[in-house]
C-alpha cells in the first residue's frame, strides 16, 4: 500500500486515538509508538515522527497519560502509559470515530441519500 | 546541540513555549533522532546518509515547531499575560519582600533597641557586634530587594527570548517602587510600646531635593537591574539574531 504524504498536522484527533489505543496495550516510548503506528497501519499513516511528542505531552498534561523515566540498554527513555482518564477518553474517541467511519462508509457505498444521486 | 534543534529551540522559545517543555521536547527528539539514525545505519546506510535520512523522518523544523506551538497549553504566562508577569507579579513580590524587611526590622528593634523610639539608630551611640551585623544585613536586603526582583524578571525575559517592551515597563515600575519606598516607625503609635512599622510607596517628597534624590535612586535601581539583560542582548547580538 502506498504511504500518504506526511501531514504536518498529523491529522487532527487521529493521533490521540492511535496513541491512546497503542498505549492501552502496553507502555511505550516515542520511537516505539511511531514504529507501532507505522507497522500496524501498514504505513498508510506516515507522520513527521517528531510531531508525536507534542501530542504525547498534551495528553499527559490533560491527565490522559502518565510518563516515567526508565533506563533501557544504558539509555534513559520516557515511557508513556494510559491513565483511567485516558481510557475513558479513548472510549469516547473510538465511539466518535466509529460513528464517523460508518457515516462516511454509508455515503460512499450509496446509502439513503447516496441512492438519490443518479 | 545539533543545528536543527538549536533553531527549533529558539523558535519555540520566541513563540512563547515554556523553557521546561522546550527542553523536554528537544531531549525526546534527540533520543528519537538517535534511534532513527541507528535504524538507518542497520539498514546499510553510511553515517552521513543515515543522519540526513533520520532528520528527514523526524520532520522539518517548521513542522516540529508548528506541532508544539499549536499546543496552546504549553505557552508560558510571559506570553499569555505579560502585564501580570512583568508588572503585577514583580510589584507583589517586591511588596512581599518589603513586608519581610519590616518584620525583620521590628524584631531587631525589639531585641537590640528595646528602649529606642525608632529602629533607625541607637540612643546610646553606634552599635557593634551582632546587632550591627543584623541591621546592616537588613539594610542590604532592603536596598537589594528591587535589584534582585529586577534581575529575576530580566532572567525570565531572556530565557523566553522576549522583546524588551514589557520588561522595560516592569523594571521602571520596580525602580519607581524601590526608590519611593519609605519606612515609618513609631514606638507610641500602638499602646503598650510594641512599636509600629509602616511603609508607603510611589510618592516623592514635596521638596526639590527629595524629588531629585528619588529620581536618582530610581535611575540607579533601573541601571543595575537592566544591565545584565543588556549584556545578554549584546552577547546574543554578537552570536546571532535574538
Amino acid at each position: 500500500m502506498v504511504a500518504r504524504e506526511t501531514n504536518p498536522n498529523f491529522m487532527n484527533g487521529v493521533p490521540e486515538l492511535l496513541i491512546l489505543r497503542l498505549l492501552q496495550q502496553e507502555e511505550m516510548y516515542g520511537y516505539e509508538i511511531v514504529q507501532a503506528i507505522r507497522s500496524r497501519t501498514d504505513a498508510v499513516i506516515a507522520v513527521g515522527e517528531g510531531v508525536v511528542y507534542p501530542v504525547l505531552h498534551g495528553l499527559e498534561r490533560d491527565g490522559a497519560l502518565r510518563s516515567r523515566r526508565k533506563k533501557v540498554n544504558g539509555r534513559s527513555r520516557i515511557y508513556y502509559s494510559v491513565t483511567v482518564k485516558g481510557s475513558h477518553r479513548l472510549d469516547d474517541l473510538s465511539e466518535a470515530w466509529t460513528n464517523l467511519v460508518v457515516a462516511i462508509q454509508k455515503l460512499l457505498t450509496g446509502g439513503q441519500h447516496g441512492e438519490a444521486i443518479p | 546541540m545539533a543545528k536543527p534543534f538549536h533553531e527549533l529551540r529558539e523558535r519555540l522559545l520566541r513563540a512563547g513555549v515554556t523553557p521546561r517543555h522546550v527542553r523536554r521536547y528537544l531531549t525526546e527528539l534527540a533520543d528519537h533522532l538517535a534511534d532513527l539514525r541507528a535504524e538507518e545505519e542497520r539498514a546499510g546506510r553510511s553515517r552521513a546518509d543515515a543522519e540526513s535520512a533520520a532528520l528527514a523522518r523526524l520532520g522539518g523544523v517548521d513542522n516540529l515547531a508548528k506541532a508544539m506551538i499549536e499546543q496552546r497549553q504549553f505557552q508560558s504566562w510571559c506570553v499569555r499575560a505579560p502585564w501580570a508577569m512583568f508588572c503585577l507579579a514583580p510589584l507583589c513580590l517586591l511588596a512581599g519582600a518589603y513586608f519581610v524587611a519590616c518584620v525583620y526590622l521590628w524584631f531587631g528593634w525589639r531585641i537590640f533597641l528595646p528602649g529606642a523610639d525608632t529602629p533607625f539608630g541607637s540612643p546610646t551611640g553606634p552599635m557593634y557586634g551582632f546587632a550591627n551585623i543584623y541591621f546592616q544585613a537588613g539594610k542590604l536586603y532592603y536596598f537589594g530587594a528591587p535589584v534582585l526582583v529586577g534581575w529575576g524578571i530580566g532572567l525570565i525575559a531572556a530565557r523566553q527570548r522576549l522583546k524588551a517592551v514589557w520588561l522595560t515597563v516592569g523594571l521602571v515600575l520596580i525602580a519607581w517602587m524601590g526608590a519611593t519606598s519609605r519606612i515609618h516607625a513609631s514606638r507610641t503609635a500602638v499602646p503598650g510600646g510594641l512599636g509600629h512599622i509602616s511603609m508607603n510607596f510611589f510618592t516623592l517628597g514635596a521638596s526639590g531635593q527629595a524629588i531629585s534624590d528619588g529620581l536618582l535612586h530610581a535611575l540607579v535601581i533601573l541601571t543595575l537591574t537592566v544591565l545584565p539583560y543588556l549584556i545578554w542582548r549584546l552577547q546574543k547580538a554578537h552570536s546571532g539574531p535574538v
